[in-house]
């Protein structure tokens, strides 16, 4: 299809011609991304350099196929019930409380804190970031509407999350969906409850190129998921940005099956599935 | 070192047991399990595998090294690819409906270990792994299918039978031999 040569120009022609820098991504997913873009558009790998070289709309759609946009509601309920009794009590007696989001797709990792910083009864002193490189899931994102079919597989996690203690079995919360959401199964439809809406600033960002969003340091910042399409470098690179964009002591949370490699270990403390900067 | 990847879905618990079960300590090659589980019991496999197991069982991290003599599980939702720097994790669209999606497992073993590979496919209820085991096939690798009269559920391997030529149509005890005996 497609060999290492043709990889590298077109690397190059969408920096060129975007600004966006894959040179660091990891090599595979990076093929396979492409592969994917080549059987979506039905395009040979020649066509797609030569349009991205002149068609800058066309290029800024191939970066949104490029990347990933999976997300979920409470994705891993073990990681919430971290944040939930081991992170974000450390923060409630703050008077604001930062978090940032980073990579935030379609927002349902964003909704699922709302929730959770609700339930604690600290929603309305958070500010709450939440960034993408792709302006469409953005749009999706602040507009809190889904699909109820591509959305009710995550609500066992919701429950999980929510209601159960891994600290006291004997405790069970009961948090009903429709306290969030309106749901209606006919019209297929599943959206925020618009209380919960305009409670983020979402803003367009490039974790790559660009540097701290937001200009303010995060007392919790979740990236997950996202840095597993890096290469080992570039992963440093934004292990050293987050870690200068954190209070002290501020949670960095990756996905579970991610860890800080390289330099950057020794600077945070890993407690349970949360890293905690180190000064 | 040879890389042993198995696929399995409905009905191959109990073949995957037996199979860890009866390898030595020690054993020279590395073994990738990818396996449908059900979507809301993501915790407790790697413990219900390592209870019988004779090697490690353990969910790979995004990046880490392959080491033989270790079975690495597939981590429930996540795709898990094996590169020449170690493994792969993404949470890309489930395909098929899978996802650990057990072709893209074997399609990469296939693309970066070649020959080196045997691919299994035990009993399960959908065709996932079929184009998977071909591949392999394809690139110089062994494949092996659990014999469908002893699968509890025989869709899984029938789907491979149907695509390619096989190397063995085997039950669990010969299965677990060869592995034994599998020179690296």
């Amino acid at each position: 299809m497609f060999n290492q040569e043709d990889i590298f120009l077109l690397i190059k022609a969408i920096k060129d011609n975007g600004g966006y820098d894959f040179s660091n991504y990891s090599e595979k997913s990076f093929a396979r991304r492409v592969e994917k873009v080549l059987i979506d558009y039905r395009l040979d790998i020649y066509s797609l350099i030569n349009r991205v070289k002149i068609d800058k709309p066309f290029l800024e759609e191939i970066i949104k196929s490029i990347t990933v946009n999976t997300t979920e509601l409470f994705r891993d309920p073990q990681a919430w019930q971290a944040l939930k009794y081991r992170v974000l009590p450390r923060l409630l007696s703050k008077s604001e409380i930062n978090i940032w989001h980073a990579g935030c797709s379609i927002g349902l990792e964003v909704y699922s804190m709302i929730i959770l910083l609700n339930e604690l009864g600290v929603l309305n002193k958070t500010k709450i970031y939440a960034t993408d490189i792709n302006s469409d899931v953005l749009k999706t994102a602040e507009s809190g509407v889904y699909s109820y079919r591509a959305v009710s597989e995550y609500l066992n996690n919701f429950n999980s999350a929510l209601c159960e203690n891994p600290y006291n079995f004997d405790e069970h919360l009961v948090i009903t969906h429709d306290q969030y959401f309106d749901i209606n199964k006919f019209k297929d439809t599943f959206k925020v409850k618009p209380e919960f809406l305009g409670k983020v600033i979402f803003k367009k960002h490039d974790l790559v190129n660009d540097k701290n969003p937001f200009d303010i340091k995060y007392d919790l910042i979740l990236c997950r998921n996202v840095l597993i399409y890096f290469n080992n470098s570039l992963q440093n690179k934004l292990f050293v940005d987050f870690w200068n964009y954190l209070q002290p002591n501020g949670a960095l949370l990756l996905g579970i099956h991610e860890s800080i490699i390289g330099p950057l270990s020794a600077k945070f403390d890993k407690k349970g599935l949360v890293y905690f900067k180190k000064l | 070192m040879k890389y042993i990847v198995i696929g399995g879905s409905a009905g191959s618990f109990q073949t995957v047991s037996a199979i860890l079960a009866n390898l030595p300590k020690n054993y020279p090659h590395a073994v990738f399990l990818c396996l449908h589980r059900l979507k809301n019991v993501r915790g407790g496999f790697v413990e219900a595998l390592s209870l019988k197991s004779n090697i490690p069982v353990c969910e790979p991290f995004d990046k880490d090294q392959i080491v033989p003599g270790i079975a690495y599980l597939a981590p429930a939702n996540y795709h898990l690819y094996v590169t020449n720097d170690g493994f792969s994790l993404t949470t890309e669209e489930a395909i098929n409906h899978s996802r650990p999606s057990i072709d893209v497992t074997f399609f990469s073993l296939a693309n970066t270990k070649k020959n080196d590979v045997v691919g299994i496919l035990l009993s399960g209820a959908n065709k996932d792994g079929a184009a998977g085991i071909k591949s392999i096939l394809d690139a110089g690798g062994k494949i092996i299918v659990q014999s469908p009269d002893e699968c509890q559920v025989k869709t899984m391997p029938l789907a491979a039978i149907k695509l390619t030529s096989i190397d063995y149509s085997m039950n669990t005890k010969d299965i677990i031999d060869f592995l034994k005996n599998l020179k690296g």
